[in-house]
Formats: C-alpha cells, sequence, structure tokens
C-alpha cells in the first residue's frame, strides 16, 4: 500500500508476516561521527500503546523519526504493517499518511486556522472535498474539545489548546500509528492534563501509539509496555509495573529516581 | 504667613541641582522671543556680500547660523512642543539654508535655469519622452517577473540541499551579483552575436535583468525560507505532504511577508537600471531623453527624464511600504 504508484505493479514487496504493526530490526543512526541509535529492535502491536523513556540526548526523538523517515536511518529495517518502507520502491509520503506525529513544540502552522490547519493535508493529500474535509475536523475539534476555537489563529490558543489541535490535525489523516514526542513537555503544568485526557482517550479506543514521555502517572494508566533506552540502545522493555517496581537495571533505577 | 510655604519642600533627590538652561529656553515666550529676534537679525544685521570687511562678514553670518540651529534645535528636542510646530521649525530651517545660498553663493542662476531648466526644449517633445516610459515600464514589468522566477526557482532548488546543485546555483548568484549589469548588458549584445546568438536590445534587457536580479531575489526568497522554523517543515512532511506541497503551503506562504520588502526593493532597484538598457540602445527613457539631449543640444531633457524616475519611483516605494506594514501587522495578529 507504500508503493509508488508508478511502480506498484509486478514489484514483490517485501514483507516480514509477524502481524506486528511496527517490527524494528537492529536500526542504526549515525550522524557523521555521532553513533545516537545502537541497534534497536522492538515491535508493537496493534492497539499497542508504548511509553519511550530514558536519559535526555539518549536518542529518544531520533529513534520516533527513524521511523516515518524525518531522520534517514544509516541501517536496519523497519517494517510498518509488514512492509520494508526503507526499501527504495517506497513513497515515503503514503507510509506517514499511516503515522501521526506530535512534536514537543507544537508546530502548527502559524499562517492557518485551527481548523484549516486540520483540513490542509486531508484536502492536498487525500483530495477529499473541502465540506468533507472540514465535517470530519470539526468531529474532531469536537473530540479535542475545541469546536469553540476552530476558525482562530494559532498564536491565540494556549499551548494545551495547541498540542490538542496538533493532535486534531494528525488525527485527521486517520492514521494506523500516532508518534508522540514529549508532546507535554513545553506545557505548563496546568495544561498537561487536558492533552493527556485526549491521549488516553485515544488510548482506549485502541490507536497504536508511541510516546516519549515523562509522565508517570499517564504511563503507569495508559502505557502497555515501557522502552528503557539508554545511549542508543534498548536496555528495557516490559510493563510498567515490571519497570517501576521490579527494575534491577542501575540506569533506569538511576533515571527513575530522578524523575520521580 | 502661609504655614505651608514656610516649611521647606522635602528634599528630592530627583530634582534639578540647577533652574536648567533648556526648561527656561522652552518657554513659548522665550521660543517666540528669539523667533523674533533671529528674524529681525536676518533681515537688517546680516550684511550683504559687500558691504561688511570679510572678518567681520564671516563671524557674523557663522553666528547667524550657530543661533538658527540652536533655535531650531532646542524645538526639535523639546518632547512637548507640538509635532507641527516642530515641522514648521524644520521647513522653515531648511528655507533659510536655501535663502542663504542664494543670496551668498556665487551661483549664475540664469545661467543654471537657461541650461537645464529649459522647458521651451521639451515643446513638443513629451510624447517621446512619454514612449520612453513606456517602454521602461514594459522591460521592468517584464524582467521583474522574470527575475521574481529565475529567483524562486534558484532558492526552491536550493532547498533540495544538493551539495553539487547548490555550488552551481551558488557560483551562478555570486557571479551574477558582482558583474554590473551595463557589462552583462553589454556581452550580450555585442559578445553573443559572434557565437551566433543575436538578440535584440529589448530582449537583451529583459534577458540580462532577469538573470541579474534574479540572483538578488533568490537571496531574498532564501533569507524567507530559511526564516521558517524547520519544526514547520517537518510537522508538513510528517503528514506526507510532498516536497512541493510542502513548499507551496506551508513554507512560501510564512516566507511571504520576510520576503516582501527585500524583494521590492530589488525589484525598485531593478526598475532604476532598466536606464542601463540605453547603452544597448533600448528606446527606454533614458535613451529617448539623451536622444532629446543631442538634438536640443540642452540637457533639460536629462532632469525632465530624471524628474520622472522620481514621479514613478516615489510612490512605487511608498506602496511597498505600506504592503510591508499591512503584512507585518497582519502576521502579529
Ligand atoms: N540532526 C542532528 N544532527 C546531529 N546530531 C543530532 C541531530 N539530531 C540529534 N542529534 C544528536 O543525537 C543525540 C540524540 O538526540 P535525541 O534528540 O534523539 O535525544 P533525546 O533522547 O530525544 O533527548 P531529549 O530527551 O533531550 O529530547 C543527541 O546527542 C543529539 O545531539
Ligand atoms: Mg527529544
Amino acid at each position: 500500500m507504500f508503493l509508488r504508484t508508478s511502480s506498484r505493479k509486478g514489484v514483490k514487496c517485501k514483507m516480514n508476516d509477524t502481524g506486528a504493526m511496527i517490527e524494528v530490526v537492529d536500526l542504526h543512526k549515525r550522524f557523521k561521527d555521532l553513533h545516537v541509535l545502537k541497534g534497536i529492535s522492538t515491535s508493537v502491536k496493534q492497539s499497542e500503546v508504548v511509553a519511550v523513556m530514558g536519559p535526555s540526548g539518549s536518542g529518544k526523538s531520533t529513534f520516533l523519526r527513524c521511523m516515518n523517515r524525518l531522520e534517514e536511518p544509516s541501517s536496519g529495517h523497519i517494517y510498518i504493517e509488514g512492509i520494508d518502507i526503507l526499501a527504495p520502491y517506497i513513497d515515503i509520503n503514503r507510509v506517514r499518511t499511516e503515522i501521526g506525529m506530535v512534536f514537543q513544540s507544537f508546530n502548527l502552522f502559524p499562517h492557518l486556522t485551527s481548523i484549516e490547519n486540520i483540513k490542509l493535508a486531508p484536502m492536498s493529500v487525500r483530495k477529499i472535498s473541502d465540506q468533507e474535509a472540514t465535517e470530519r475536523g470539526m468531529a474532531l475539534l469536537d473530540k479535542v474539545g475545541l469546536v469553540d476555537k476552530a476558525k482562530v489563529y494559532p498564536e491565540q490558543l494556549s499551548g494545551g489548546q495547541q498540542q490538542r489541535v496538533a493532535i486534531a490535525r494528525a488525527l485527521a489523516m486517520q492514521p494506523q500509528i500516532m508518534f508522540f514526542d514529549e508532546p507535554t513537555s513545553a506545557l505548563d503544568p496546568e495544561m498537561i492534563g487536558e492533552v493527556l485526557d485526549v491521549m488516553r482517550n485515544m488510548a482506549k479506543e485502541g490507536m497504536t501509539m508511541m510516546v516519549v514521555s515523562h509522565e508517570m502517572g499517564f504511563i503507569k494508566e495508559a502505557a502497555d509496555r515501557i522502552l528503557f533506552l539508554v545511549d542508543g540502545l534498548i536496555v528495557e522493555d516490559g510493563t510498567p509495573d515490571q519497570i517501576f517496581n521490579y527494575s534491577k537495571n542501575e540506569r533506569t533505577l538511576e533515571f527513575l529516581s530522578k524523575i520521580i | 504667613m502661609n504655614p505651608m510655604s514656610a516649611t521647606p519642600a522635602p528634599k528630592n533627590k530627583f530634582a534639578r541641582t540647577h533652574p536648567g538652561w533648556s526648561v527656561w529656553l522652552r518657554r513659548p515666550s522665550v521660543t517666540a522671543l528669539s523667533f523674533a529676534v533671529l528674524f529681525a537679525y536676518a533681515f537688517f544685521l546680516l550684511p550683504t556680500k559687500d558691504t561688511a570687511p570679510p572678518f567681520l562678514f564671516y563671524l557674523s553670518i557663522n553666528l547667524f547660523i550657530v543661533l538658527v540651529l540652536a533655535f531650531t534645535g532646542n524645538i526639535l528636542a523639546d518632547p512637548k512642543k507640538p509635532e507641527a510646530l516642530k515641522m514648521i521649525a524644520a521647513l522653515l530651517l531648511i528655507a533659510v539654508f536655501c535663502w542663504l545660498f542664494y543670496r551668498y553663493s556665487g551661483a549664475q542662476w540664469g545661467r543654471l535655469k537657461d541650461f537645464f531648466f529649459n522647458w521651451e526644449t521639451l515643446e513638443g517633445n513629451w510624447w517621446i519622452l512619454w514612449q520612453g516610459l513606456e517602454v521602461t515600464l514594459l522591460l521592468a514589468f517584464i524582467s521583474g517577473i522574470g527575475s521574481v522566477l529565475v529567483g524562486l526557482l534558484i532558492a526552491v532548488l536550493r532547498t533540495l540541499h544538493s551539495p553539487t546543485l547548490n555550488f552551481f546555483l551558488k557560483v551562478y548568484v555570486d557571479v551574477f551579483r558582482s558583474i554590473p549589469m551595463i557589462v552583462v548588458m553589454v556581452f550580450i549584445f555585442f559578445a553573443l552575436p559572434f557565437m551566433g546568438i543575436s538578440l535584440g536590445s529589448i530582449v537583451t534587457t529583459i534577458l540580462a535583468l532577469s538573470l541579474g536580479y534574479g540572483a538578488y531575489a533568490s537571496e531574498c526568497f532564501r533569507a524567507g525560507i530559511e526564516s521558517v522554523h524547520s519544526g514547520q517543515l517537518e510537522a508538513a512532511r510528517s503528514l506526507g505532504l510532498s516536497r512541493w506541497k510542502t513548499i507551496s503551503k506551508i513554507i512560501l506562504p510564512q516566507a511571504f511577508p520576510v520576503v516582501i520588502p527585500p524583494l521590492t526593493g530589488t525589484l525598485v532597484a531593478m526598475l532604476k537600471d532598466t536606464a542601463v538598457a540605453s547603452i544597448v540602445a533600448a528606446p527606454e527613457l533614458l535613451k529617448r531623453a539623451r536622444e532629446l539631449y543631442t538634438s536640443e543640444t540642452n540637457p533639460t531633457p536629462l532632469v525632465a527624464a530624471a524628474l520622472i524616475y522620481l514621479v514613478v519611483l516615489i510612490p512605487l516605494v511608498r506602496a511597498v511600504n505600506v504592503l510591508e506594514n499591512k503584512l507585518q501587522k497582519r502576521r502579529k495578529v
């Protein structure tokens, strides 16, 4: 489904049918001399919510960004729904429509209103009509509780509101997977809750999610698994209960003691 | 008697330690009086050219200039004086200097007028200048579109971040920004025919201006594009927007307000540079004025051309400014 339209016929997809939504095999990323990801392998099932934790600079953002190729991985394999998205015949824009991404700094388009932010991609990528896009967009704004802010420009919104619009914008493409890169760490404390509520609802509705976050309450409640990343390697992989209560790993314990 | 006046005012550490000359000088009565004194000085005491010995003559004039400067400076520096008064003072200052120059310089006003402001030479020739202006505007319009397209193309290609491509684009931009426009035109017009390419003067001008000012325009666009935060690009790409859609729908609309001021400045400079086309005999305004200058053996047509350039360019420059402010405001809302 991600093939370039021109070469769709006759190309054998490299499949990896483990049934996982995301399968990462031995992923490496180097920035010149800096070896940031040093062989990450993991898999995420449909509807699973995976929290990614780890100290600053450990490569969490880079890991997420490699998975939709905002950064080009240096080596390894990434399978989304079984399809190798690093293969040359892949149209990465089609992959990205399946993966919504939410950023720490919101990155709303400042020259567009909330609803225009949401409508833009469905209309210009999926080619749906203005009317349909508006209807869907309003439904999404309703979902994040911001119908009344549809015609407002981002800079007139609070941080929490901006982030909720950003989530609605990502959802407008009806992605299978959502990535969150520290979605609440640029927010004032009183606004964190409203964003986490939206994310919690998405998790309940069965969205496959990878969330870089240090919000312990949210992770304990909503995450099925935690990946603990240190220096570009996954040092631990387990349920929140296992990691918060029974971890024996020194680096994990040290990190957890700092953030609690 | 009044007990209040008997008690000394409490010591104020912000109070002036001396009465303050400027406060006194700025009192309306003092301002009016000094104006009257200056006026009288100008009319009755300023020597005419030969009536005073040189020493007194220069002393008197210089003293007058110093007093006038002090007087207007005092008005302009007073935050409490109304702007209208300041404007009058500034205009008065200019008028006084013109008057002094008129009175004391050795200028030959009559000959100056005969040479440079001999409007009779233009009688029946206005339409020639008008035709020239039409050609100038046409050249500017087409070359303006050309240079915007060239600039946009280069800037967009540079966002591909291909080192090889960038190398050649940079060479292009640097070369065209370093060569004087006149050289480009002369080369295209006089040298290219030796390579089998003969272009008319109009085409030469449009080509040279588009290529040359395209290089400048590309820098304007590049600065605008670079001013857009990289997060915007990432957000757009992560939504599945193609590179081209990202540029056209996300980057350029945000770059536009940043690009407008320098780009319009560049285009206005280009409009002025259409005058260089007279070197390749494109029948634009300056060329027509020079023809008249030769046929009438009088430079008044050149002065007229200069005035026409002014009349055309000043509103443009103003309009650009207004547009700029509007865009800036919309971005702030
Ligand atoms: N584009 C880049 N070029 C060079 N180095 C980079 C680039 N992006 C990230 N890095 C480096 O890669 C390392 C990992 O960065 P990354 O942003 O993935 O860390 P992180 O775990 O997300 O940290 P944080 O918690 O601070 O966000 C850092 O040392 C960073 O300096
Ligand atoms: Mg990060």
